[in-house]
């Protein structure tokens, strides 16, 4: 029956050979390969829980009276907006749970995508002939960061409308064009006519995520179409792909991290408040709170905000903010810049333009993991530098000793991080024996009271017997019985 | 079960969890503040509201009966003396024998009861150390040689500065509280009230152990850096809705949806999320994957 019907259905559409293609696809199966996975899932979550919230939020800046079931917001004028988002938190049945895992997984799927990165990053996968998935997945990164903002303006609350004012003043710090972009997407000066929510609302549902799909489905057919990078070890050519194939080992594998990856979201989501917005109140554009922070993937760049001097050009009947130009538009630009060109810079810097499927030890390119190391601890600490106020006032320090501690900080610290990870590179190159397992050995005591040390004798299973690369045949069901390499293990030519 | 291999990450993890939470509760974050015991037996003479589900809450439609918030206390003659004895034996060393300052400490005739009591009442006065900003301890005084020792201070300069105000926020209104602290409080005190630091080695501090009758006076004498509101910024009813929605609101929050976090915002989310969220996933990376 099911037999006949996919015949059918193959006669006309010719599926089976991309269906095989695809069941047959090798996995590898180290574990940091399926870092990207908590992404592809958490993104999954994201659009599940998303869902939901888009069923009661109103995307609205016109203002109601609250009439809900939080009781000091009672009588008070809000807009549609935030009270539709406290609705969610008090009204709406699992509204809060829904809220709290969609506010969760967005952290979450922006942490996994930069911990993905960073696997791809100091093996070397990005390099010939990945270049252009490499550049796909910054684009992801960039887009996740775009609509993790918008998404964290849409309740309209003190909190999130100040971060909107501030990317408003960031446009504006553009030089010519600056005031022509703020007036073009706030539809006026600021706070604009009350447009920017549903045009954030738009953004933030549809295009963003429209594009990041598309995006995906390019970066998971290109890694399908070029196959999956692997470690060196004994066996794995750069012609061949060992690990487990898509049916059945990886997709029972896989199927079971979505039902993970979503289990560890709704915890959080149920023991861990996130973002209590009812707390905050309604978005006035004349009142503030202090101690506001965007979410931890922004806070890199309000860090960069925080720290910059005061500096300015006045000329010529024009003002350029350099206090904001600088650290909120042309810093992320160097940044993403670097990401998206490293695989070009590293190619000229090396002159190695073969193809490469086995991917390099850090420790083995000690100037690109020396890179990668700075990059991220100069993420880390203007990271650091978005909380001023809150580590000064948990460690009782001066504000000032804490600001000017990150304006050394943050040029010079990623500068010694560098120099010491080449040099613990070279010297892990260098040592005799590193990585390998090392014999254990056994102490003895004579009657007399001398110690002396002997090496152990190899025990079962000391001694690992690597399987020989054997070519085999690119589909499953060829595969002859001897050629079996362990349970679910397929080693595959390219 | 973890095995040797991943148990060191696990625990490694573990640990800073654990310690990120702990230091982004509540309770760390006011490790210094009193305890609320001794406050709230340190000031009496008010009623408190019960949290939000029982606190009065009308709507600015209907209007809240006028007038609360005016009335004062008035310290009997027979507190002066032991006030005194109590002053030269806490105070006078630094603020002399008649209150009248040194080198070493302000002028505090023409101050007022309330401006005493607020300093005294919540442990701030005596100061422990000489900082740019002295801290909130438990109080050294009981209420009733708090009160002696504001009739002192009082009769050095009768009739003037401000009095210990009568708080009965009983007829307050926790909206119009809500709106005029979110615009004169939150942005040093922060929207949640857990304080946060300021230039200069200053800092606002945490709202959540504050009594009503605290944050009057402090509304009115302006202590350290904060700015002092006469009745022509905050009249006495709107003083009382500010100190009627931090005792009912920001005191008593509505919590739900699991651990607080410490009202810190993003920061402690950021680390949550990544460190219990992430790093939990990476280490089911860890389980499930090939480990060679």
């Amino acid at each position: 029956m099911i037999d006949s019907s996919l015949r059918w259905v193959d006669d006309r559409l010719g599926i089976a050979k991309g269906g095989r293609t695809f069941l047959d696809k090798i996995f590898p199966d180290h574990w940091s390969f399926m870092l990207g996975e908590i992404a592809l899932y958490s993104f999954v979550v994201l659009l599940g829980t998303g869902v939901f919230l888009s069923l009661y939020y109103i995307p609205s800046a016109h203002e109601i009276v609250y009439h809900g079931g939080y009781l000091p917001l009672q009588g008070q004028k809000v807009s549609e907006a935030y009270a539709s988002s406290v609705g969610l938190s008090f009204d709406v049945k699992s509204g809060l749970l829904m809220r709290q895992a969609h506010h969760w997984s967005a952290d979450i799927f922006l942490g996994s995508i930069a911990v993905h990165m960073a696997r791809v990053f100091f093996t070397g996968a990005f390099r010939k002939p990945r270049e252009f998935n490499w550049i796909v997945g910054v684009t992801m990164l960039l887009l996740g960061i775009v609509n993790g903002f918008l998404g964290y303006s849409l309740p309209d609350d003190l909190v999130s409308g100040t971060g909107i004012r501030i990317a408003y003043s960031i446009l504006e710090s553009i030089p010519l064009a600056g005031s022509y972009l703020g007036t073009f997407l706030f539809g006026g000066n600021y706070p604009g006519n009350g447009i920017i929510i549903p045009r954030f609302y738009l953004l933030h549902i549809l295009i963003v995520p429209a594009l990041i799909v598309g995006l995906l489905a390019a970066h998971l057919g290109l890694l399908v179409k070029q196959k999956h990078t692997q470690f060196k070890g004994r066996g794995k050519t750069e012609h061949n792909v060992v690990g487990s194939p898509m049916f059945p080992t990886f997709m029972a594998k896989t199927t079971g991290f979505l039902f993970v990856t979503t289990a560890v979201t709704f915890i959080l989501a149920g023991f861990a408040q996130i973002n209590p917005i009812w707390q905050f109140g309604q978005y006035e554009p004349f009142q503030i709170s202090y101690a506001v922070q965007p979410d931890w993937y922004m806070g890199w760049l309000d860090g960069a905000l925080r720290i910059m001097p005061s500096w300015e050009f006045v000329g010529w009947g024009h003002t350029i903010p350099l206090e904001v130009l600088l650290p909120a538009v042309i810093f992320p630009g160097i940044i993403f810049n670097v990401f998206f060109a490293w695989p070009f810079i590293e190619a000229r810097h090396t002159n190695d333009l073969a193809y490469h499927n086995l991917l390099d030890r850090p420790r083995d390119r000690p100037k690109r993991t020396g890179a990668g190391a700075m990059m991220l601890m100069l993420m880390f600490m203007v990271f650091g530098a978005s909380s001023t106020d809150v580590l000064a006032n948990f460690f009782q320090v001066p504000l000032n000793s804490v600001l000017w501690f990150f304006r050394i900080a943050v040029p010079l610290i990623p500068v010694i991080t560098y120099f010491v990870t080449v040099k613990i590179c070279e010297e892990m190159r260098g040592a005799e024996g590193i990585g390998k397992r090392k014999p254990p050995n056994v102490v003895h005591r004579s009657a007399s009271g001398e110690f002396s040390t002997v090496p152990a004798e190899a025990r079962p299973g000391d001694g690992h017997e690597e399987l020989e690369a054997v070519p085999v045949p690119a589909f499953i069901d060829m595969v002859p019985a001897d050629l079996a390499t362990g349970p679910g293990i397929r080693r595959v030519m390219r | 079960m973890i095995r040797g291999r991943y148990a060191i990450p696990a625990a490694l993890l573990a640990t800073v969890g654990i310690f990120g939470l702990m230091a982004f509760s509540p309770s760390a974050a006011q490790a210094d503040s009193t305890t609320p015991t001794t406050v709230a037996s340190a000031a009496g003479g008010y009623a408190y509201p019960t949290p939000t589900s029982t606190t009065p809450t009308t709507s600015p439609t209907s209007s809240a009966p006028s007038g609360y918030g005016t009335a004062d206390i008035t310290l009997p003659d027979s507190f002066i003396a032991p006030g005194q004895a109590l002053f030269d034996a806490s105070c006078a060393s630094c603020h002399g024998a008649d209150a009248a300052g040194t080198s070493r400490a302000p002028n505090l005739q023409g101050l007022g009861a309330g401006t005493v009591d607020f300093w005294v009442s919540t442990g701030r006065m005596p100061l422990a150390i000489s900082s740019i900003q002295a801290t909130v301890k438990p109080p050294r005084f009981d209420r009733l040689q708090t009160l002696q020792i504001a009739a002192f201070v009082q009769s050095k300069a009768p009739g003037t500065g401000m009095p210990i105000p009568i708080v009965n926020l009983s007829a307050a209104n926790l909206e119009v509280g809500g709106s005029l602290f979110t615009l004169n409080c939150a942005a040093c005190h922060t929207i949640t009230g857990a304080g946060d630091a300021l230039a200069g080695g200053a800092f606002a501090p945490s709202l959540h152990l504050a009594t009503p009758t605290q944050i009057i006076e402090a509304i009115r004498s302006g202590p350290g850096d904060m700015p002092r509101f006469s009745e022509g910024n905050l009249t006495p009813t709107e003083a009382h809705d500010i100190a009627a929605y931090v005792h009912g609101v920001i005191q008593h929050p509505e919590d739900r949806g699991g651990f607080g976090l410490g009202g810190i915002g993003p920061v402690g989310e950021g680390f949550v999320g990544l460190l219990v969220g992430v790093g939990l996933l990476m280490l089911v990376c860890f389980w499930i994957g090939e480990r060679t």
